[in-house]
């Protein structure tokens, strides 16, 4: 990005922009702390991410208050304001992407006290897990590099992980037909399958943004035809 | 999908056709064409020297006191060229009224500050004149402060005061078109919130164009932006779009600072 007049301008913007994707790398950190949990059905190493959350919370407070402040003294307008706007918006995903995977985590605890867990199939989910750490983390390079290309195919890949969570809840309904005591833990294996699916739908937002900041097009609730013609 | 393209007016008070203008040797306006629509504010930002108040001052020909000056092209106010030869420059002037940078009260009292301007064009009794100066020192937003001492000298009142007074004297001939030549420069921020506050009040009634060097003051108070950059009109558009998404990336550059 090309430099104001102001070098102290500039340097509050990428100060600001690098404690966003600081705040990224904590919550993608959270997410795999979360899957690894599941992976391993270890309550232990879901208390590590429930405990990251207040960290994560932390950044969005500490970002929005430097956001206020460099609005307040620079009057920041076009891509600058754009960018400023985005990052409030980019941060409040990131938090409830820390909230889905406390979520996950807390699940998995109380799975773990259950007896009938293993005898599910909670290892399928680590597709779409997988697949939801990897759009966040596309979602955040993408803000890194201001890239608004990538950012189209994030979108398009958004539409595998819901594909992913509807055959998982297809699954676990045959087996709670098949033996209504793994209901219990099915429904909380349902939740965590909600909260990946959640976690692909606010990379998908944060991905709107970084094509917010730099075609300075709202493309939220556009079709995928409109949005490729914005980006072009 | 929005479009980015600048909207063109549609009911337009002056329309510039391919206005060409030289000091001398020198090219200050360069092949400009521009719709300034009526009842809206219009403002014109850029860098010293890009031309924007050479362009407001073609509006009501205040060039032609500059020596060696000479403008090409049309600039129609309500269809007719004022740059024609026969165009009556005092009624232009009475129809296109103009406020400074410095406010520049005559060095009388305030109530025949205002008077003067209207007993060159109108011969009014004493009552009708005392309503007038009131009506233009009401539209100013200055009455309720001078109202008790309108004998007092004009230039006793504080900048902000002044620059008020300056406007209601140029609205008291009751103009179509007011030009406002950087009319906050020399003012305090709450003189300058009282302007912009009367700036979209003024609308109402007249045609305003504001030169200003505050891009805030232009994302605050106007419809239109026009950027101006080396004689050349760079972008023009809705001040909104301006402001939050230029088309241009010069005018990018220059309101977020990157000028330079």
């Amino acid at each position: 990005m090309d430099k104001h007049i102001s070098t102290q301008f500039d340097s509050e913007l990428r100060g600001v922009s690098s404690r966003v994707l600081e705040m990224g790398g904590l919550v993608e950190a959270q997410i795999r702390l979360a899957i690894e949990s599941l992976a391993l059905m270890s309550a232990d190493v879901a208390l590590k991410a429930i405990e990251t959350e207040e960290a994560v919370n932390q950044f969005e407070v500490d970002i929005d208050r430097e956001l206020s402040s460099i609005i307040a003294r620079r009057q920041p307008t076009a891509r600058d304001l754009r960018l400023l706007m985005a990052i409030s918006r980019i941060t409040a995903n990131l938090e409830r992407v820390g909230d889905e995977a406390e979520r996950m985590a807390r699940m998995v605890q109380s799975i773990c006290k259950a007896s009938q867990a293993l005898r599910l199939p909670s290892g399928d989910l680590r597709i779409a897990s997988d697949l939801a750490a990897k759009q966040l983390r596309k979602a955040l390079n993408a803000f890194a590099r201001l890239d608004a290309a990538d950012c189209v195919s994030i979108l398009r890949e958004d539409d595998l992980i819901d594909q992913e969570f509807n055959g998982f809840v297809r699954r676990l309904i045959t087996y709670m037909m098949e033996d209504p005591r793994t209901i219990s833990a099915s429904l909380d294996l349902v939740f965590i399958a909600k909260a990946i699916e959640r976690i692909g739908d606010h990379a998908k937002n944060i991905a709107e943004c970084v094509i917010y900041i730099v075609k300075g097009t709202d493309v939220r609730h556009s079709s995928m035809a409109d949005i490729e013609t914005a980006v072009k | 999908m929005e479009t980015t393209k600048a909207t063109t007016p549609i009911d337009s008070k002056i329309s510039v056709r391919n206005l060409n203008f030289y000091y001398g040797k020198f090219h200050a306006l360069k092949a400009i064409n521009l719709e300034i629509e009526k009842n809206k504010v219009t403002a014109f930002i850029g860098p010293s020297g890009c031309g924007k108040s050479t362009l407001l001052r073609t509006f009501n020909r205040m060039f032609e006191l500059y020596p060696e000056q000479r403008a090409t092209g049309e600039v129609l106010l309500d269809g007719q060229n004022v740059l024609e030869a026969s165009q009556d420059v005092a009624l232009l002037r009475a129809k296109v009224g103009m406020v400074f940078q410095k406010p520049t009260p005559f060095p009388m009292s305030i109530y025949d500050n205002i008077a003067f301007g209207i007993k060159l064009f109108e011969n009014l009794n004493r009552s009708d004149m005392d309503d007038r100066v009131e009506w233009a020192l009401r539209q100013a937003a200055l009455w309720g402060e001078v109202k008790d001492k309108l004998t007092q000298s004009g230039s006793g009142l504080s900048g902000g005061q002044q620059q008020r007074l300056c406007i209601a004297r140029g609205i008291a001939i009751k103009p179509e078109v007011l030009l406002l030549d950087e009319p906050c420069s020399a003012l305090d921020p709450i003189s300058t919130a009282k302007i912009e506050e009367l700036i979209s009040e003024l609308k109402k009634d007249y045609t305003v164009v504001i030169v200003t060097h505050n891009m805030q003051q232009a994302a605050r108070c106007s419809d239109y932006t026009a950027y101006m950059y080396l004689g050349d009109l760079v972008e023009f558009g809705t001040t909104e779009n301006v402001f939050f998404k230029p088309t241009r990336k010069e005018t990018e550059d220059y309101i977020t600072g990157r000028f330079g």
